[in-house]
């Protein structure tokens, strides 16, 4: 077998700029990073890999920069990568993680790392990209252990909780501890705040004979400071919304249900009409520039070849598409 | 040439291996072993009228010394050498899949001395729980030839079995084989038998740490300074984490001929498997904290009746099979105590029927009807969950399918040279039906060099397995079946000269078209669920020739090889604008393969030589080769030598194999590495007892 390995490129991707994260197909460690420049419009896939030298790994989950540093949460390889976001170079790992999916930063030395199947967030310095505790998720044990996304609002981090769950938590980051607890719907799946700090979560109601339940899903508002949902709008039966994003002003919504929707965070109920019109494929992620309001829009099309992304601006007007790696799922905007 | 000519038993046209089957008695299991305890050369007569049976039929038979040529493999491993079809290994004693003409490994039927042992759940069978050593015959009956046996191979059908010892009083085998990464294989067979009875008792324990270097070319381990800045790295010299195995196998025959046209037999086989899954190159866990682990108990009986006379026969079997599997992924998650994150337990129960009758009319009409039953229970508990209300809830289904499969076929030779051959079979999978017509036809075009002609065309279909239907979460009951209209032609040859050589070969094109291909796609929710969605046309030729010579007295030679190119192509519609997989090679589905063996016989040594390529698999449906999905082709070879000797009071047998013998680093699938060179050694004895040599 012939193996090309070892050579690395130089790269100097400054400026503005997406990453997205591929998570590649399970169990076959193929995820890949692909960067994208919005201002020229051109993508290079597999950026990663040909700056390093190695494979990225299996299910690249979510990625987030701080300070000049982005980190890549690889779920089913049991690390986060830390990468130069110019250069595209390795400058730290965390190993030996349960199951990461989403990294959020309390601080220089301190973020949370919320995983599934495993009952706890566990706490790491990144500056020594060392694991340096737990924080233990009540009424969860380690096989239905799930937590996701995380926002912050003053010293507490919320954190929807996905797998076979129904709740938001409140962590207080000074003493690392859960401290409260919100039940919403059945899964909800993601989790923003808006310009109001009002937090929004999207269920997808689980799925027919699940023993947790089946429901109609919903788009909660939830008041961070209160800690109470304020509001509900639910969808149709059968419906499987996902991906609740919000643009930089922090005033509009956008989210997946088929079609792509977009809500004013002040609405007092869900559009008629989507956003942008289903394209005869399944729409796998979703992000929005915070710069100027374009809309990204991932299709992983058959989940076993290079997705492609819809850019639109913030009119719904299509700008550009380009292929990236295998099941794009998740964006970083540097 | 003469109505008897000698020939060397290699693999041999289905015509002239068909002649085999009276001899199997004598010439299966240890009687390979037992001919001076080398690789044997055995010597089969070729009738000169073909068999009713093998009309039309494309069929690649493996006998026991192809079987046992090297103990310690599973069939998996036979296969790969010894045949055309695609074996997809995941790594050293891991899940192995079969597939035929680039079709998928549930497109591949697979039965047991008669009965059906795919996996009901998932369609598939893991060739790597296989041990050769339990195995007499086996078969391959390639693409439309398999509705002679069952329905739903759109790719063809293996047919395992085993057979008589043929022993005449009691006998005993006992070999040992000791290898790298802590390998140690024993097997046992023991047998007695007399005029009517035969009985054997087989046994397999194979264990290994199965750690094998290799140079992990997936990561980098990273030297820091005391700031934690990167200083350099390297491409680390890594094991094959968490890939221990023990595998326990017990097989017990018992037979009885009455010596007046009856035979009954009784085959029970029970598999006690513990193995690691490996971790993959990618996996950055301590492996020393995470224990990913499948277990699997079964239990496989087959109870038979077989009722000869001249020109009928009439036969009965019935079968159990009991499968509890285990899968674990655990972690301790700091304080000693290794937790479950996954805990899936599956239990299947299989009861088995078959009837089956044959009435010949003269020499120019055979006919067979045969109907057989498989109930399947299954009770799957993947995940445990905590409900809402607080408590315990489990995610998992509890299913049963009933699944009978009916076939009558008419089999008519009007002249020496034609054969016509109609098979109608009707299936029924629970509530839904199916009808398999084939037709097939050969024609002796030259009997001079025995040229044969062989067409046949089918149409087949195979049913949704219980998780594609029932799997919580994504199963989708609404699934229809997969269809396949396939059609091929091939040619066939046998030339030889007595006591000399013989040289044999066929080729074979074919052509199927595969409807409602199943597919498993993500859903917005998260989790897998299968649709109906590719349709992919399956082409290309199979070729296999085969080579005996005596060079020699006591010097033979043999050489077989086959050769497949079998695009198998994604006609679907695209699943959306994007899509660039239409046109394309189906992922993991070789378009080239090749084997060659070589067998070197001199009095009692014996040097065999396996070689195997792989042309590059595509990752992708979309066919794009990048830097992180690459599968490029591989080449591989083996080499033994073994050494007889026969004693007054035992034959005695030293064997040496070296695997991957130019230490070729490969992967079958990604990120799973399969080991460098290895070396095995086997020791064997069979006692005398009672025999005067």
């Amino acid at each position: 077998m012939k193996w090309d390995y070892g050579t690395t490129e130089e790269f100097s991707a400054s400026g503005t700029g997406l990453f997205i994260t591929n998570e590649g197909m399970f169990q076959y460690g193929n995820a890949t990073l692909s960067y994208y420049d919005p201002e020229t419009k051109s993508v290079e896939n597999e950026v990663f890999y040909r700056a390093n030298a190695m494979k990225l790994g299996d299910v690249a989950q979510s990625m987030t920069i701080r300070d000049g540093v982005g980190w890549i949460v690889v779920n089913n390889s049991h690390v986060i990568f830390a990468i130069d976001i110019n250069t595209f170079k390795e400058v730290g790992r965390i190993t030996n993680l349960a199951s990461p999916r989403y990294i959020h930063f309390v601080s220089d030395e301190k973020a949370y790392v919320t995983q599934i199947w495993d009952n706890r967030i566990f706490i790491v310095n990144p500056k020594r990209y060392e694991i340096t505790g737990y924080i233990e998720c009540p009424n969860m044990a380690m096989e239905s252990g799930s937590t996701e996304q995380m926002v912050q609002y003053g010293k507490y981090v919320f954190v929807n909780c996905w797998s076979y769950q129904n709740r938001i938590l409140k962590i207080d980051t000074e003493t690392d501890r859960v401290v409260d607890e919100l039940v919403v719907g059945i899964q909800p799946t993601s989790l923003v705040m808006d310009k109001n700090y009002k937090l929004w979560t999207i269920t997808d109601g689980g799925y027919e004979k699940s023993p947790y339940g089946y429901e109609t899903p919903s788009l909660y508002r939830i008041d961070a400071a209160r800690f109470e949902i304020e509001k509900q709008f639910r969808f149709k039966p059968g419906d499987s919304p996902s991906e609740v994003q919000i643009n930089g002003e922090g005033d509009k919504l956008f989210w997946i249900n088929n079609d792509i929707w977009s809500m004013d965070v002040e609405a007092d109920r869900v559009p008629v009409r989507p956003f942008l019109k289903y394209r005869d494929t399944k729409y796998y992620g979703l992000t929005v520039n915070p710069r100027n309001g374009d809309v990204y829009v991932a299709d992983a099309i058959d989940y076993q070849q290079q997705g492609v992304i819809y850019r639109y601006t913030a009119d719904g007007e299509p700008v550009d598409e380009f292929y990236v790696g295998v099941t794009p799922g998740a964006f970083c905007w540097k | 040439m003469k109505n008897k000519v000698i020939l060397f038993a290699f693999l041999l046209l289905p015509v002239l291996l068909r002649a085999q089957s009276d001899q199997s008695a004598k010439d299966t299991g240890a009687a390979a072993w037992r001919e001076k305890g080398v690789v044997a050369i055995r010597e089969v007569p070729v009738w000169g009228q073909r068999p009713m049976k093998s009309i039309g039929v494309q069929e690649t038979k493996f006998d026991s010394v192809v079987l046992k040529e090297n103990i310690a493999l599973s069939i998996a491993d036979v296969l790969t050498f010894n045949s055309s079809i695609f074996v997809k290994q995941y790594g050293r004693a891991t899940l192995s899949t079969v597939s035929f003409r680039g079709t998928g490994p549930s497109h591949t039927q697979v039965t047991w001395n008669g009965m059906r042992i795919n996996n009901p759940m998932l369609g598939m069978t893991d060739f790597s729980m296989i041990p050769s050593y339990f195995i007499d015959d086996a078969s391959l009956l390639h693409g439309t030839s398999s509705v002679n046996e069952a329905g739903g191979g759109l790719g063809g059908l293996v047919k395992l079995s085993t057979a008589p010892a043929a022993a005449d009083g009691f006998g005993l085998q006992y070999i040992q084989g000791i290898g790298m990464y802590r390998t140690f294989d024993e097997f046992l067979r023991l047998t007695w038998g007399d005029e009517r009875w035969q009985v054997s008792t087989r046994a397999v324990y194979q264990s290994s740490a199965n750690d094998y270097k290799y140079r992990n070319r997936d990561k980098k381990e990273n030297i820091y300074d005391e700031d934690m800045n990167i200083i350099g790295s390297y491409y680390p010299v890594e094991r094959n984490k968490s890939g221990a195995f023990d595998d326990v196998h017990v097989l017990q025959e018992v037979y009885y001929n009455t010596g007046r046209g009856d035979r009954f037999g009784l085959n029970a086989w029970y598999i006690n498997s513990n193995r690691e899954l490996p971790l993959l190159t990618t996996d950055y866990a301590d492996d020393m904290q995470v224990e990913n682990r499948q277990r699997e108990h079964t239990l496989r009986s087959v109870l038979s009746w077989d009722h000869y006379r001249n020109d009928w026969k009439i036969a009965a079997k019935a079968g159990y099979i009991h499968t509890w599997m285990a899968y674990d992924y655990r972690r301790d998650p700091g304080n000693g105590v290794m937790t479950s994150m996954t805990r899936s337990r599956s239990n299947v129960d299989t009861f088995y029927g078959q009837a089956e009758g044959e009435y010949s009319v003269g020499d120019k009409w055979l006919f067979t009807a045969n109907v057989s039953l498989h109930q399947h229970f299954v009770k799957s508990t993947d995940k445990n969950i905590i409900l809402q209300e607080g408590g315990k809830g489990i995610v998992g289904y509890d299913k049963g399918r009933i699944e009978l499969d009916g076939s009558v076929s008419a089999k008519w030779r009007p002249t020496e040279r034609l054969g016509l051959s109609a098979v109608l079979r009707e299936q029924m999978y629970g509530t839904k039906w199916a009808t398999i017509p084939a037709f097939f036809a050969d024609y002796l075009l030259s009997k001079r060099g025995h040229v044969v002609a062989k067409a046949s065309v089918s149409r087949n279909y195979r049913f949704p397995t219980l998780n594609d239907l029932y799997f919580l979460p994504g199963g989708n009951p609404g699934l229809k079946n997969e269809s396949g209209f396939q059609y091929e032609a091939g040619l066939s040859f046998a030339v030889g000269k007595e006591e000399t050589y013989t040289l044999s070969g066929s080729a074979s094109w074919y052509d199927q078209h595969i409807d409602d291909w199943i597919l498993w796609l993500p859903t917005a929710k998260g989790f897998f669920s299968p649709v109906n969605i590719k349709k992919v046309h399956a082409y290309g030729v199979e070729a296999q020739a085969d080579l005996a010579v005596a060079l020699a007295k006591e010097l033979k030679l043999g050489l077989n090889g086959t050769f497949s190119w079998s695009p198998s192509i994604n006609e679907g519609e695209p699943m959306s604008p994007a899509d660039q997989s239409v046109g394309k090679q189906l992922p993991y589905e070789p378009e080239y393969s090749a084997t060659v063996t070589g067998r070197l016989t001199y009095r009692s040594w014996g040097l065999l030589y396996q070689f195997c390529y792989y042309s590059e698999r595509y990752t992708m449906s979309s066919n794009d080769i990048t830097l992180t999905g690459s599968l490029t082709p591989y080449l591989m070879n083996n080499l033994s030598l073994e050494k007889g000797f026969a004693f007054r009071w035992a034959d005695l047998s030293l064997k040496g194999t070296i695997n991957n013998l130019f230490n070729e680093e490969y992967l079958s699938v990604l990120s799973r590495p399969m080991p460098r060179m290895n070396v095995e050694f086997f020791i064997g004895i069979k006692p005398k007892w009672g025999k005067r040599k």
